[in-house]
């Protein structure tokens, strides 16, 4: 359970974020929106580069916003960026390693357990020891999913995770982003703007527009609204 | 590998003539400083100008520590790399909220500042009080283990592996994953749950620290050090040599501290005004910025991997 209350940012005279209240519980949420909506300021709030004006955000009783960046990952806040940030001269695994070495996670068996679990849930099992740079573009956002996916994860922020994949590959990257709840116990926010990946992977789907909530429900019923179309899927067309 | 390193350490002091023993362990040495140069360019991508400065403040706590204690040589030598670690990390701590060229001027600050410490209060030699100068000059002894000249070039060889190996431990293990995720993007660290401000820090310590032990060798070999040694500029030179020979790749280190210590002397040699080495090192600037951004090391390794191909292509 998410509870955002009243989130207000502003950069310079441009306010990104307007009073942004809503309640997120689903296991899947979807966040939408034209390009400049506050989508990713949303994240980046969460994450803690962006510290809001005003509001707070409090996660399974937690307050979110009272933490340092490295402090949420920490406590269980996990993340993926637009342009993916795998190391090239780390291997797969060590680019997993590199997340859990900071985490709580006390002994060697057990930060060994997750990664091996973690790669094996994204399909990289047999790559375990190739250099980042040998990866393609789908392996290497699979690598991402698996960094979010050690340590407990409590919350996972995926920022278009599907960003220059094939439709194939969009596909395997739903039924990865669907099974991670009952896999790891995360509540997943997905950013996209493939209308057919958050139909398929979120319940509800918050929809902002010029950095206030345009709306927010069951998704399928969330995509039908008139305005959301208006905002939204009427610009994709008309492009 | 390390095998052929220690029938190279073995065999090549025994060759060299009097000049060029004392041109190597010069070199060497400088090898070990522009280690820790490396450590921090090539794994967290930060420009640090003050490496030669943190060699002369090794170098005149070993000094200090011997006049005052007269404990071995290593005793001193681990004073000095700690004392200099710590200096680093001071010198850095900019470096949490800068990067690029207004870190690189605040080290250079530095370098400019103890620059003129040291030239108004010289290096120990023997003297009374906490400056420790002398009229005459008492010399501190070479390492039990390095007395001649050919067995102290041995012997910072020796001390240069072992370098090699603590940074190569460092960069395998927590820290270098660490520095890999800062080097990517501060953001996608933090996000990570990195402690940025630490493992930046641990960097420069680390850096200061391989600077200390270079400072150490370099008392340990003259006996006495002089302030026009470690000016300002000394540290430019190494930052853009590592830059040259190429920070990614001990070889790179290697050609690093012949380009410093032994191409003048080489030019000197043959009759040619050693300044002219300076010509080239700004041509060997150029052709690394514009060409080659893993140094000559990168393009000799890139092409031994060609050619191992193009064999087994055969």
């Amino acid at each position: 359970m998410i509870e955002i209350r009243d989130v207000s940012v502003s950069f310079g005279g441009v306010r990104a974020l307007t009073n942004l209240t809503v309640n997120l519980a689903d296991p899947v949420v979807g966040i939408i929106g034209p390009n400049g909506a506050g989508k990713t300021t949303l994240l980046n709030v969460f994450s803690g580069f962006v510290t809001p004006g005003w509001g707070s955000i409090c996660a399974f009783d937690t307050d979110l916003l009272a933490m340092r960046p490295h402090q949420r990952a920490r406590w269980g806040l996990r993340r993926s960026f637009q342009t993916e940030q795998v190391v090239d001269d780390l291997s797969v695994a060590d680019n997993v390693r590199a997340m859990l070495d900071s985490l709580p996670v006390t002994s060697r068996s057990e930060r060994e357990r997750q990664i091996e679990k973690a790669l094996t849930y994204v399909h990289l099992e047999g790559k375990a020891d190739e250099l980042g740079s040998a990866l393609n573009t789908y392996e290497r956002r699979m690598v991402e999913l698996a960094k979010t996916l050690v340590g407990s994860p409590k919350i996972v922020l995926l920022d278009e995770p599907g960003a220059g994949l094939r439709d194939e590959e969009v596909d395997a990257l739903r039924q990865t982003i669907l099974g991670i709840n009952e896999q790891f116990g995360a509540m997943t926010l997905l950013i996209d703007h493939d209308v057919e990946m958050i139909a398929a992977t979120c319940i509800s789907t918050v929809v902002l527009d010029f950095g206030e909530l345009l709306a927010f429900g069951p998704t399928a019923e969330i995509l039908k609204d008139d305005r959301v179309k208006a905002a939204y899927l009427g610009i994709e067309e008309a492009e | 590998m390390l095998l052929s390193v220690a029938a190279l350490i073995l065999i090549v002091p025994s060759l060299l003539d009097a000049l060029y023993l004392r041109v190597f362990i010069s070199s060497v040495i400088f090898t070990i400083a522009a280690t820790g140069t490396a450590v921090l360019y090539a794994r967290l991508g930060l420009v640090s100008l003050a490496q030669v400065a943190l060699v002369g403040v090794g170098g005149w706590v070993t000094l200090r520590m011997w006049h005052a204690t007269g404990l071995p040589f290593e005793v001193n030598m681990l004073a000095g790399a700690i004392i200099s670690g710590v200096v680093g990390m001071l010198i850095g701590l900019p470096a949490l909220r800068m990067r690029g060229l207004f870190l690189a001027l605040i080290t250079l600050m530095g370098a400019a500042g103890f620059q003129i410490l040291v030239t108004g209060t010289q290096f120990p030699n023997g003297g009374d009080g906490v400056l420790g100068i002398a009229v005459t000059s008492i010399f501190m002894p070479r390492p039990l283990l390095g007395e001649s000249d050919e067995a102290m070039l041995r012997y910072v060889c020796v001390v240069a592996v072992l370098c090699f190996l603590l940074v190569e431990f460092n960069r395998r293990t927590r820290p270098g994953r660490a520095w890999a995720l800062i080097r990517k993007s501060e953001a996608c660290a933090m996000a990570s749950g990195v402690n940025v401000a630490f493992y930046k820090a641990w960097g420069f310590a680390l850096a200061g620290f391989i600077a200390g032990i270079a400072g150490a060798l370099l008392a340990g070999t003259l006996g006495v050090l002089d302030a026009t040694t470690f000016p300002a500029s000394e540290s430019i030179l190494l930052f853009a040599l590592t830059v040259v020979g190429g920070a990614y790749h001990w070889l790179g280190l290697v050609l690093t501290g012949l380009l410093f210590r032994a191409a003048p002397a080489v030019l000197n040699d043959i009759g040619v005004n050693g300044h002219l080495a300076y010509v080239i090192f700004g041509a060997g600037l150029l052709h690394a910025l514009i060409t080659a951004p893993t140094g000559i090391a990168g393009q000799i390794l890139d092409g031994l991997t060609q050619l191992a191909k193009r064999r087994a292509g055969r």
